[in-house]
């Protein structure tokens, strides 16, 4: 419960530091216009840093353009966006027509019923493995250790383009299997890609918990279960929380091995989402509409774990 | 390391922690390294849909070692369809040894143009990053935590999501983005070059103005790759700004401070005291992103499925339409081998430059 209890507080400091962020900037405005009349802020300083400031922030309406964009598309009712009269800030016609298509009239919600199959299952089979193997490879000397680490780590970056690459063959073996268009084969194929990389992941956050926390465990006469349970997982649960999301996202956005392999009626969502942009030619603003509502809730959950996923990324080895 | 000896944990017998690994590489070797093992033995055989699930497919021919014929034809099929060397081409004469010669163009088509787009997207994507990470560090700039957030985000959108969008962005067809903006600016160049010639229109000077015209995005080779590569970089660059804003924060303050009190301008606070620091951590970065380009799949794939025609495939989406739409299973098996062995080396440099394994060690 402490670990859900931290995820939420967390989640909360985010939710009120983006909430308070317009006040922040207000006080901060004062402050300077204060500065400004007792003089002392230099009214050059001042100038600077608005120039900079707003030099960012054109590059950053740049960047996020295209995710601007499709949400406007969403919002259009045309069929094709056949009018050549550019782009607009907000849409002149604001419609809500092509989310009710997805929910009305696509298949949206099957696809993601098969998607939210996929992903659990690929959560529960990866982190049944992962974690008792991270703790094992942090905590204990045994044989073969050091030869499944490092090639653990050598196929840490290379998870997609391997997977690609052996689809041939395991398109193959499970077709003789007669397991091609199956939903559970699936997701033990997307726990087993995510074992090498999240292993070692989960492995170096262990690593940074003092071995002498356990030893008082032990001293005091937990069981070993206990020590793990109560010391161990806790102390990890940003290791768990990375390991989570990310075994998750594989389940949930994976695209060309579920194509391949599966049909129409276990399509997820992003092989539906691909069909849909073949069958009808890029209706933009319905596949818009059915994209945000698949995109957006990863997106959210992804600004929000930011902090640990930066963790995650920056592991082993990356100090200059 | 514990030491477990007094203990009552279960496996007090070192070795059985073993047995906590093996559930997940056995899950592992089941979906990653027996396909890896049956592609091997698929790459030397015929097969294709129609012998292979009746399990008919047969080893293929190839060069024979003393006696034995080696199946190898997959692979020098993919080098040359035929003797490369021809005994009425003299040897000197290499441009017609290579021109008359049974070369297979479409593999070194694909390899060329491999090896071609990890060299520009890498660069590209090393380029924008850095920038990035730069303004988005800079002393001048308010409100660099809550950019920073959001700049990461291509990140976390779900690749095939992304592509797609950027797909519709480079659509020839009038209502594509790329094609909106080109419109929209030659229009307002032309504009100004109308004022220019109303004015110096007296004295008989005429401008020319733009012929404006729609790009064909995705069905002109090369204005293709430049679309892959303007996508890859966007999909790409939250990494590199990760890694280099992370970097840039442990250059100590005092440094740039002490580098400003001696009179050091922009640049050269950039190159003696920025660069240094950021130089392995971008190294790093680079390696690891360049592997990320030799396997990109989904942006030809889902553009123009490597086209126009098969101009723009590369190796891995080769390798996959030899085998998904030519049911060429043996040769596609070959050229994915290709593929992996070469990821491998990359992996390799990976773990020995970039020092991903130090923590192995470490005990």
């Amino acid at each position: 419960m402490s670990l859900l209890g931290n995820v939420a507080r967390s989640l909360k400091e985010d939710v009120v530091n983006v909430a308070t962020a317009p006040v922040r900037g207000y006080r901060h405005g004062k402050y300077v216009v204060r500065g400004l009349r007792n003089g002392t802020v230099r009214k050059r300083d001042v100038a600077r840093s608005a120039a900079a400031t707003l030099g960012a922030t054109a590059m950053m309406a740049v960047l996020l353009f295209p995710v601007y964009y499709v949400t406007t598309a969403a919002f259009t009712g045309s069929q094709t966006l056949q009018s050549t009269n550019g782009v607009r800030l907000i849409p002149s016609d604001p419609t809500i027509e092509p989310f009710v298509w997805v929910i009305q009239e696509s298949s949206f919600f099957d696809y993601m019923y098969n998607s939210m199959y996929v992903a659990t299952f690929t959560v529960l089979l990866s982190m049944s493995v992962i974690v008792p193997a991270a703790y094992a490879l942090s905590r204990r000397e045994f044989l073969l250790r050091k030869k499944i680490l490092y090639g653990y780590v050598l196929l840490t970056q290379i998870g997609g383009g391997l997977g690609i690459a052996t689809l041939i063959a395991l398109y193959a073996m499970l077709s003789n299997a007669g397991l091609t268009d199956n939903k559970f084969i699936l997701a033990c194929y997307y726990a087993a890609t995510a074992v090498p990389f999240n292993t070692w992941l989960l492995k170096t956050y262990m690593d940074g918990i003092p071995v002498s926390y356990e030893e008082a465990a032990v001293v005091d006469g937990a069981p070993p279960w206990r020590v793990v349970l109560e010391v161990i997982l806790p102390l990890s649960k940003a290791g768990l929380a990375t390991v989570f999301i990310f075994a998750f996202l594989a389940g949930w956005t994976e695209f060309v091995i579920a194509q391949q392999l599966l049909r129409a009626g276990n399509y997820t969502l992003p092989v539906g989402l691909y069909a849909l942009v073949g069958r009808y030619s890029i209706p933009w603003s319905q596949f818009a509409a059915y994209a945000l509502m698949f995109a957006s809730p990863i997106a959210f959950i992804y600004l929000f774990a930011q902090r640990y996923i930066e963790g995650g990324l920056s592991f082993g080895g990356m100090e200059g | 390391m514990l030491d477990t000896a007094g203990t009552h944990f279960p496996f007090d017998s070192g070795d059985a922690w073993f047995l906590l690994v093996a559930p997940g590489l056995l899950l592992f070797s089941l979906f990653m390294v027996y396909p890896v093992a049956y592609l091997i033995y698929l790459s030397f055989t015929n097969a294709r849909p129609r012998n292979m699930f009746s399990g008919d497919e047969q080893f293929v021919g190839g060069p024979e070692v003393l006696g034995v014929t080696l199946p190898l034809e997959n692979y020098t099929q993919l080098f040359a369809t035929g003797p490369v060397l021809r005994a009425d081409v003299p040897l000197w004469q290499v441009w017609d040894v290579v021109r008359w010669s049974n070369f297979n163009a479409e593999f070194w088509n694909s390899f060329g143009i491999t090896w071609l787009w990890v060299a520009t997207s890498v660069t590209l994507k090393l380029l924008v990053g850095i920038t990035i990470a730069l303004v988005l560090t800079h002393e001048l700039v308010r409100g660099k935590r809550g950019m920073r957030a959001l700049a990461i985000l291509p990140m976390g959108l779900p690749n095939i999501f992304t592509i797609t969008v950027w797909r519709g962005i480079f659509s020839t067809a009038n209502y594509g983005l790329a094609n909106q903006f080109i419109t929209y600016s030659a229009e307002k160049i032309n504009a100004v070059i109308g004022a220019v010639n109303a004015v110096f229109g007296v004295v008989g000077v005429e401008v020319g103005k733009l012929a404006v015209q729609e790009v064909s995005w995705l069905t002109d080779r090369w204005m293709a790759f430049v679309a892959y590569n303007v996508t890859e970089a966007w999909l790409a660059y939250p990494f590199i700004v990760i890694i280099t804003v992370s970097a840039l924060q442990d250059v100590p303050k005092e440094l740039h401070e002490a580098a400003k009190v001696d009179g050091a301008g922009f640049l050269t606070r950039f190159v003696h005291v920025t660069l240094p620091s950021i130089k392995r951590p971008v190294m790093f970065a680079s390696i690891l992103t360049a592997a990320a380009s030799f396997q990109q799949f989904l942006i030809p794939f889902v553009f123009n499925e490597g086209g126009p025609g098969r101009k723009n495939e590369l190796l891995i989406v080769y390798g996959y339409r030899q085998a998904f739409s030519k049911d060429f299973y043996g040769e596609g098996a070959a050229i994915m081998l290709t593929v992996i062995l070469t990821i491998g080396v990359f992996m390799w440099i990976n773990v020995k430059k970039g020092k991903l394994a130090e923590g192995v060690d470490s005990q």
